[in-house]
């Protein structure tokens, strides 16, 4: 019973991570329909922007996202603007390869530049683990949970409450009818993908602490991340937060009760069986 | 007839002669890759460029021929030229179930299932010790002797595998034509165009589809085993990587979508470019293929062979208008 406490608990906790990244690659593709194949290099970059504003000014992770996730947000909209918009009539397939060429590009820049060492990030409070209620939880990842939390929930009341995040999600529905409603979707869609860079970058630096880095670990988790939104239903907000949620768990207890060597083979196979049988999302709201 | 024939006469004299004037064997090694591309990216073509079916998951099928050519040599004894044809086998049979599952999704969504195919195959590798040896995967530390025509094999020069990567390469790009004149060729492409009219004329397109997988993967198998026969090394980043199924995908694209020269055009140009850029710093391939896939999709969207072989239509046109005025 302990075993399985623990491992859901830290299921939940990375899983919410894993919903972090994939709302931003949900969002993108709910405005304009560009499946993002370099979304995985943009959590690369958050992770290493961490790791170096550690190693180079001494800036403690969680408060160097301050720094990195506006600084994300403008490398979105700089992105889209400069490279994706024009690719954007080509069609679905031609942004899928386009993006395919720069989740290449950036991961193999990367592997230049930093080349291919496998990298932590020590903590002088990573060291022991608090324990709450008979589970132990390290330290970086609960504070990682706590301020994905944070930034989901903003997320949330960002797009629930106000205006911009109306009009996304006008978009989202139904670009055209948006635009006939006086709605700048062009703007929106700037904004949107800054947002989604910005998501993924910020969840790079969280979950920066916890894992190993290196330059192509966007690999692994641009996988992982399809399989959270296609569980939740491409193009959906709480569906990405449900699937990373389920991820995170099925994961962990299939690294305990089944075998830790395939434990992430458990999650393409759910992809593939959610794929197969309920295209829409495990609740029925994607599209 | 003749006119149609006078092209592959030509290339395949043009191959023969490259190891009497290549003397380098960088060169030749460099020839023997290109070569190996091409047939790679003509068995991406198949399915992506014919059918407009995007698989991420190539890499599959590469590494299940590889493997099964080494596996089949180091274990039971099977020289390798007899286990690259059994590696393509191997690879069109594990295409059957993947195609029949997969090809129940349309668009990008088969194209991240032919993903998350790919990464548990090369998952199964990594941990099938019994079989696959895991990560530290095979080496091939002697050639079995082979006698041809009187004389012993040299396994040491790389002309005997360039002979072989010329063949594979010249006969997967007969493939491609032969597919684009046969009726399955003709379904293909209406697949591509629109699915829904393809299957409302009566086309089976399910079965079309994985036929063409099948072919896709037994070539893309056979020049597995001829990577295991070549490199002598198999393991799992080797054979399956993500990266790989992306190379062919840039060469058939590069090189433009559902043409026969495509992929030729394509590896020439990618495996040498990127050859000389990995010389200078490693990985130095992958950041120029990226780059140049980006600029391909925004420049020159149908690849370099599909607009040359539009400009030299115009061109024919142009000058069959003058000739009537």
């Amino acid at each position: 019973m302990e075993i399985f406490a623990q491992s859901v608990t830290s299921g939940v906790l990375t899983g919410v991570l894993y919903a972090m990244i994939g709302i931003g690659l949900t969002v993108v593709f709910g405005v304009m329909r560009i499946i993002n194949l370099a979304h995985g290099e943009m959590v690369m970059l958050g992770m290493f922007g961490a790791f170096w504003g550690q190693a180079l000014w001494h800036l403690d992770p969680f408060v160097s996202l301050l720094l990195w996730a506006p600084l994300m947000f403008v490398a979105g909209t700089l992105l889209y603007r400069l490279l994706l918009r024009k690719i954007l009539p080509g069609g679905e397939l031609n942004t899928l390869l386009y993006t395919a060429g720069l989740s290449l590009l950036v991961a193999n820049l990367a592997l230049f530049l930093w080349s291919g060492d496998y990298r932590t990030i020590s903590l002088s409070y990573g060291a022991s683990p608090l324990r709450v209620l008979g589970v132990s939880v390290s330290v970086p990842l609960a504070l990682a949970f706590g301020l994905a939390l944070a930034l989901t929930a903003g997320l949330w009341l960002f797009l629930a409450r106000t205006d911009l995040g109306r009009a996304i999600r006008a978009t989202s529905q139904n670009g055209e009818a948006a635009l006939l409603m006086g709605i700048d979707v062009e703007k929106v869609a700037v904004i949107t993908f800054g947002m989604g860079t910005a998501l993924a970058g910020a969840a790079g630096v969280l979950l920066a602490p916890s894992l190993y880095l290196y330059p192509t670990v966007g690999e692994l988790l641009i996988v992982k991340c399809f399989v959270v939104v296609v569980l939740g239903g491409l193009g959906s907000v709480p569906g990405a937060i449900a699937g990373g949620v389920l991820l995170g768990v099925v994961e962990s207890l299939g690294a305990v009760y089944v075998s830790s060597a395939y434990k992430d083979g458990i999650g393409f196979v759910l992809f593939l069986l959610v794929l197969l049988y309920r295209p829409a999302g495990l609740f029925g709201v994607g599209k | 007839m003749t006119r149609q024939l006078a092209p592959w006469l030509a290339g395949a004299l043009l191959l023969a002669a490259v190891p009497a004037l290549v003397e380098s064997p960088f060169a030749i090694h460099v020839c023997i890759l290109v070569l190996m591309w091409t047939a790679l990216g003509a068995a991406w073509n198949l399915l992506g460029g014919f059918a407009g079916q995007v698989s991420f998951g190539h890499a599959s099928l590469f590494g299940v021929g590889a493997y099964t050519t080494i596996i089949l040599y180091l274990r039971a004894g099977v020289a390798p030229w007899w286990g690259m044809p059994a590696g393509g086998l191997a690879a069109a049979l594990v295409s059957l179930p993947v195609g029949l599952l997969c090809f129940r999704l349309r668009g990008p969504y088969f194209s991240l299932a032919t993903l998350a195919v790919s990464e548990l195959v090369k998952l199964v590798a990594l941990n099938w010790e019994s079989v696959t040896n895991g990560p530290v995967g095979y080496l091939i530390t002697a050639l079995p002797p082979l006698r041809l025509f009187g004389h012993a094999v040299d396994w040491e020069s790389k002309t005997p595998f360039y002979v072989v990567a010329a063949a594979l390469a010249l006969a997967a790009l007969a493939a491609t034509a032969l597919l684009r004149r046969a009726r399955l060729g003709a379904y293909l492409v209406a697949i591509r165009e629109d699915e829904e009219a393809a299957e409302a004329v009566g086309i089976d397109t399910v079965r079309a589809k994985v036929l063409t997988l099948a072919l896709s993967a037994f070539v893309a198998g056979t020049a597995g085993g001829f990577y295991a026969f070549y490199f002598r090394y198999v393991d799992p980043d080797a054979v399956l990587g993500l990266s790989l199924s992306m190379e062919m995908v840039f060469i058939a694209v590069v090189g433009g979508l559902g043409t026969v020269g495509g992929p030729l055009v394509g590896a020439v140009f990618l495996t040498t470019v990127g050859e000389a850029v990995r010389e200078r710093f490693p990985s130095g391939h992958l950041v120029f293929y990226g780059l140049f896939m980006m600029l391909v999709i925004r420049f020159l969207p149908e690849g370099i062979w599909g607009r040359a072989r539009r400009l030299a239509t115009g061109l024919q046109e142009r000058a069959l208008r003058h000739g009537a005025a």
